[in-house]
């Protein structure tokens, strides 16, 4: 088991390496594909009217007239080992994980992307239990209840809810809740240090918003995979039992159903972590999700490394734990 | 312009078409409007709205997205250069008067107005003594001279104007990060309380030069260490009413009282409310909403609401009396390039005035309230030299476009069928998107084929449209644009959109790279120590009409914006000089409840 | 669900569980796909029964009708599912709207200002200005009819989900028949480019590719060039997942009688790829592309929303839908941002539902 979870870890760190690696080739090569040259990206961050000298200043600032691997080195440096940074007027030391200052405000990426996570996080770790719960529950219901209007009714509300782009049932709930009713008036992040209570009222449009596109994924797989389930030996062996159903379906069924809905979930978790960028975009909140695009926008490569890095982490540290999970549950995995 | 200094006029008799011929005459000087209850609509356009010494409270700002930087060294957009106010005294400044009477420069921790001496090659300015920092320290001249060496490091402050730089004698100085042991010798303080700016030739205007923030003093001592440089915008030290209390990055700033501060400092400002907070990044409806509600006092960006709360607004009595209609002294206009084929031939370019539906332009930027009127020149009506009969291509008189004339143009420049040709425009303004739409499809009809190219506002001039080799490279004849001056004069408006010397490799924005001998020489003409008001005037005016009969510009309209004030907050008035309301006098009033939930 | 038994088969490696997974966007798959994995284990076709898989799970009622194959069992099936047939029909449709729909509606790209409150700028009347010139309103600002950019929407729509799915389905499926097939460090190396891939979040990809290619590029500019990069990109992107779905299924075939049968008389790499291999995952690439193509045009109305997608002033759902967002028309004009979301949405119901019709058909365990 030890030597699993080993492998599993090494492979992570191979795996956000080459996930770096490629992101920082990618993103300085298109700029430079785009027929850009090094000077012309640092002309964009020196404002209007920039002399010469002032352009290749920032240039030789920022390193961008180093070659690809100097760079590269420079960042992965910066995040193993830490690295000083010129204020102007000092060097100050940015420790590790240091994921550089940003090309457009000079400000370090670290904290900037740590007041952005609690806002993403808020958003998927509550729109998750919602979707969780929400959708395992009425995934069995339609499973026990197959064929009924209620499993017709519940199971065609997920199709639809799948269907829905979350930009537009976003839209909707706000123009219906916020706008037009005035439930939720205006709906802005707060932080849950500044009022649980105001924390929590602006989080429920989007919070249900985004747990229902996920409830009704969870509602089809939870069904599909109790009907499966139940239709196998083992629950026909619990029910020849005399086990009363309630008992057949909970303790029998529903945990070999949910397993791999439990999987998922935490894949579906550690993937929203890392910016919830239509949600954040539709209630304009000031997440990760925001956070890149405003990175892109402004062509920032040590946000945008910083963010890749980032959700790319908690996508991988999501499957290892999955996985090494799995491996507990099954020890025929560890064998492979 | 990515980063506009607004220099804006409210005045209601602009929205309804009057016309001022000269912003110097009207600086009548009342500091305050008629008193009493006046919450009627456009009242602050022309009076001080509730009118108020009444001290305490909390002044709630939201602000769309984040600041370039806090740093007064640092800044460029309108809102920033209206906002340091309150926590920065630059040597002139504005005097704090509703409608046009703002456009009049008052001495700031200066005694008084610049004198210029030496044929106009040195311009000197006494400093106020007594002054304090919010640390307690005196504010000397040597504290104004760092904080204009400290902008020549453009690595670490790269945001602000260069004015300095291209004005002042020596112009390679490296700033004082770089060289601490040098200084820089075109700035001298002869003694603690007098600076003296040595030009390398003479700039009349460079009183308005000294009004920008760059000259808000920074201590030396204070810009060092962690603390200095880039960081120094976390905590500045104040020179204006209030000092920051807190301020996490891009996120939430609060200002408290400044206790060193007297009104002596600077008698625009004023120190009423007990604390001020500016949340960012705050979604734009929300702002206008939360305004309405009640539940804010200001929006910060100050460019007026969006569309859904102008319709609220426009068709609720109520509301439209907390609302003005104030002209943003700002142009939007597309740049007709010079050089990228067919449309450097002055009949194609003429041909695209001819066929482009002002109508429909004018619509797509918000229609006659929320857009403005229809503009037919490049100086904006309060500029001296503006002619309102200067209409080459009867954009007034025949706004959908002359679709016969068009074609006699695109006849007499060889093209008679239309041609294809580029437009940029960027595509974070969703105005412009409509605009640039608006145009391809009026240019269609007389066969003129707009390619469109979007491209991001942050790198629109740095990277895309005021590269020329890039506009060449993609035939970018059309460029979408849009211009503040920096100060409410014809030079702040055309010189660095028409002028030939301006012509930059990257961040250019002479965009159609005009380079008519004729008009460089006018502008010069205009500089130099010898013109009267009126001669620039004059010249000003045939700058304005030799780009109109060349076609370098086809302008779009005579920017407004509709912005509605919380009747909670007090002495309310839409402020010339920063194209919004004036942040620097506000307060609130007893009845106001401190803040929303947040 | 077998999961587990799918890593028996093959090194696991993480990401186990195929289901796209772009962050928040719905851009996913709505099938369970395990569906997929289980066939890989269970399925036993006989040697030489080319078509689809038979299986030991079909109900008494199938496997009474001897002599068909299961092609024809599965049409049977389809043909009755009413909800089938009628999406079925209804994209037939929407493939009419868009290649002859642009022929009969008006100029999308022309502007009725007489039709907008200029002040305002909302269209005159209610419902979005709603007139027999304009059954579904006009546009706010601009006053472009609604219903000629909502059909011309519709081909851009449908073309970019439809082409981004085969080059999709096309990467996928041969990078994962060589995985599966060829086995060993071919297998390793195509494993771990597609974990590499689906450790990224791509969504943040899509928008930065899209967004810095400059305007011409490649000898091709404007529009045409967007909608090859969007296509380009999306593909692009869905590849690992149908590609470990047919690395799976090619695992258990290979070893499977049949196959091995062909090899022992004398069948070659190319023979057993296409005439054994081939026809066996003919089912899960048709299910899958079918639940493909509404993920895709859920991840193009995405790029548009975000900005990055199609080149105004070409009609576009995301756009509409987008425009509609960013000034607060929809709080004054909510019908600006309806009507595209409707078209979004039912065009995607209609492919999901066929797709999960087909599934059902094609299912052998169905009952």
């Amino acid at each position: 088991m030890t030597t699993f979870i080993i492998r599993r870890l090494i492979t992570m760190v191979l795996l956000l390496i080459v996930v770096s690696m490629v992101t920082f080739g990618i993103f300085f090569l298109i700029p430079r594909l785009a027929g850009q040259n090094s000077y012309e990206l640092a002309a964009q961050y020196v404002g209007r009217n920039p002399t010469k000298a002032a352009i290749m200043q920032m240039e030789a600032k920022l390193g961008l007239n180093q070659p690809l691997i100097v760079q590269y080195g420079h960042f992965l440096k910066g995040i193993v080992a830490g690295q000083y940074y010129n204020s102007g007027t000092a060097r100050t030391w940015c420790g590790p994980p240091c994921f550089g200052y940003s090309f457009r405000t000079q400000q370090p990426v670290w904290p900037q992307m740590m007041n952005a996570l609690p806002v993403t996080a808020s958003l998927a770790i509550g729109a998750s239990v919602l979707w969780l719960v929400g959708g395992v529950a009425v995934g069995v219901l339609s499973a026990l209840k197959r064929g009924t209007v209620f499993d017709r009714l519940s199971m065609g509300t997920a199709l639809a809810g799948v269907s829905l782009p979350i930009f537009f049932t976003g839209q909707v709930a706000l123009l219906l809740f916020s706008y037009k009713w005035q439930i939720f008036p205006n709906v802005q992040y707060v932080p849950i240090t500044e009022s649980v209570q105001y924390w929590f009222s602006n989080m429920v449009l989007p919070w249900v918003t985004l747990a229902f596109l996920y409830a009704a994924l969870y509602a089809r797989l939870t069904r599909a995979g109790m009907l499966e389930t139940m239709g196998e030996d083992f629950i026909r062996t619990a029910r020849a039992k005399g086990l009363p159903e309630r008992i057949v379906v909970t303790r029998h069924g529903l945990r070999a159903a949910v397993t791999p809905i439990l999987t998922i979930f935490g894949m579906d978790l550690g993937l929203l972590l890392g910016g919830a960028v239509l949600t954040e975009t539709t209630f304009s909140f000031p997440g990760l999700g925001q956070f890149t695009i405003q990175a892109i926008n402004n062509q920032d490569l040590p946000e945008i490394m910083g963010v890749v890095m980032l959700a790319s982490f908690f996508i991988v540290l999501a499957n290892t734990v999955v996985d090494i999970l799995y491996a507990v549950v099954d020890p025929r995995v560890r064998t492979a | 312009m990515r980063r506009l200094r607004s220099v804006s006029v409210a005045a209601s008799a602009l929205a309804i078409g009057l016309v001022l011929a000269a912003c110097g005459n009207i600086g009548s000087g009342g500091s305050s409007g008629s008193g009493g209850s006046n919450e009627t609509y456009n009242a602050g356009a022309t009076s001080v709205v509730n009118p108020s010494s009444h001290k305490g409270g909390t002044l709630t700002f939201a602000l769309k997205n984040t600041p370039d930087s806090l740093d007064p060294g640092n800044m460029y957009y309108a809102w920033e250069i209206d906002f340091v106010r309150l926590y920065g005294t630059t040597l002139t400044t504005y005097k704090s008067c509703p409608g046009a009477c703002s456009n009049k420069l008052v001495p700031g921790i200066a005694t008084g107005l610049g004198t210029s001496s030496d044929n106009g090659l040195t311009w000197t300015y006494h400093i106020k003594k007594g002054l304090k920092f919010s640390d307690g320290e005196p504010i000397t001249a040597a504290d104004v001279k760092y904080a204009v060496e400290r902008t020549y490091d453009r690595s670490v402050l790269p945001t602000g104007p260069t004015y300095f730089q291209s004005l002042l004698q020596d112009s390679s100085y490296p700033g004082p990060y770089k060289d601490p042991h040098g200084n820089l010798s075109s700035v001298t303080t002869p003694n603690p309380y007098e600076i003296q700016f040595h030009l390398a030739k003479p700039f009349p205007d460079f009183n308005y030069v000294v009004a920008l923030p760059q000259t808000v003093p920074v201590p030396p001592d204070k810009d060092k260490g962690s603390t200095g440089g880039a960081n120094y915008q976390k905590d500045p030290v104040s020179s204006g009413p209030y000092e920051f209390q807190s301020y996490q990055v891009n996120s939430k700033l609060t200002l408290v009282p400044n206790p060193h501060w007297t009104p002596n400092e600077d008698p625009q400002a004023k120190q009423l409310a007990s604390k001020i907070e500016l949340t960012m990044n705050v979604n734009a409806n929300d702002i206008d909403n939360r305004l309405m509600a009640g539940d804010l006092d200001i929006d910060a960006y100050g460019a007026g609401v969006q569309a859904a709360a102008r319709a609220k607004i426009l068709s609720s009595p109520s509301l439209k009396n907390n609302a003005d209609d104030g002209f943003a002294n700002r142009l939007w206009y597309i740049y007709l390039n010079t050089k990228v084929s067919p449309m450097n031939n002055v009949h194609c370019r003429q041909a695209v005035e001819y066929a482009a539906n002002k109508k429909d332009l004018q619509t797509a930027q918000g229609g006659p309230v929320a857009g403005g009127p229809i503009a037919s020149t490049v100086l904006l009506p309060n500029e001296a030299g503006y002619d309102k009969n200067l209409d080459l291509y009867q954009a007034k008189s025949d706004p959908g476009g002359n679709i016969t004339k068009a074609k006699q143009e695109l006849a007499a420049c060889g093209q008679s069928s239309g041609f294809h040709v580029g437009a940029a425009y960027r595509t974070d303004n969703p105005e412009e998107v409509s605009a640039a739409t608006a145009l391809k499809a009026s240019l269609a009809r007389v066969g003129i084929t707009l390619d469109l190219h979007g491209y991001p506002t942050g790198s629109y001039y740095t990277n895309f449209a005021g590269v020329p080799n890039y506009v060449h490279q993609h035939d970018l004849g059309i460029d979408f644009g849009g211009w503040v001056p920096d100060w409410p004069d014809g030079y702040g408006m055309l010189d660095d959109i028409l002028n030939g010397n301006a012509i930059a490799s990257a961040g250019n924005t002479n965009v159609s790279e005009v380079n008519n001998p004729e008009i460089n020489n006018l502008l010069q003409d205009s500089t130099s120590q010898t013109s009267t008001p009126a001669q620039r005037a004059s010249d000003y005016a045939k700058v304005d009409q030799i780009t109109m009969q060349q076609a370098y510009i086809l302008p779009e309209v005579y920017s407004h914006e509709l912005d509605y004030r919380n009747p909670d907050v007090t002495n309310v008035y839409s402020d010339q000089a920063y194209g919004m309301y004036n942040y620097a006098v506000m307060g609130v009033s007893n009845s106001s409840s401190s803040s929303s939930g947040s | 669900m077998a999961l587990s038994r799918w890593c028996q088969l093959s090194p696991c490696g993480i990401l186990s569980v195929g289901a796209i997974r772009y962050g928040d966007d719905n851009v996913r798959y709505a099938v369970d796909m395990d569906w997929w994995l289980r066939v890989a284990v269970t399925v036993d076709p006989s040697p030489g029964q080319h078509g689809l898989p038979a299986d030991a799970g079909l109900t008494s009622a199938e496997t009474a009708i001897e002599g068909r194959s299961l092609g024809q069992i599965a049409w049977r099936r389809l043909r009755r599912d009413k909800i089938a047939m009628g999406s079925g029909v209804f994209i037939v449709f929407l493939v009419l709207v868009a290649v002859l729909g642009p022929h009969f509606v008006a100029n999308p790209d022309v502007y009725h200002a007489n039709l907008i409150n200029p002040t305002f700028s909302r269209p005159n009347g209610p419902w979005g200005g709603i007139s027999l010139a304009h059954p579904l309103g006009v546009e706010p600002v601009n006053g472009r009819d609604m219903l000629a950019r909502v059909v011309d929407g519709t081909q851009y729509s449908l073309l970019i989900g439809f082409l981004a799915t085969v080059l999709a389905v096309v990467i996928g499926v041969v990078l994962g028949i060589v995985a599966g097939y060829f086995g060993g460090w071919v297998d390793t190396v195509i494993g771990f480019a597609m974990n590499v891939f689906l450790a990224f979040p791509l969504l943040v990809f899509a928008i930065a590719l899209v967004g810095v290619v400059p305007s011409s590029a490649w000898g091709m500019s404007g529009n045409f060039l967007r909608v090859v990069l969007l296509i380009f990109v999306i593909g692009f992107f869905a590849w690992p997942y149908m590609g470990r779905i047919i690395r799976g299924q090619v695992l258990s075939l290979r070893e499977r009688e049949f196959v091995d049968a062909a090899r022992s008389i004398g069948a070659r790499g190319p023979y057993i790829l296409f005439r054994e291999l081939l026809p066996n995952l003919v089912a899960p690439i048709l299910v899958y592309s079918t639940l493909l193509i509404p993920t895709n045009i859920l991840f193009e109305a995405a790029l548009d929303y975000l900005g990055v997608g199609l080149i105004p002033p070409t009609p576009s759902w995301g756009q509409m839908l987008s425009d509609a967002v960013s000034n607060g028309f929809y709080q004054i004009d909510p019908m600006y941002m309806v009507i595209p979301g409707l078209a979004i949405f039912i065009t995607v119901m209609a492919f999901n539902l066929f797709g999960d019709g087909l599934r059902d058909a094609l299912d052998p365990r169905a009952r």
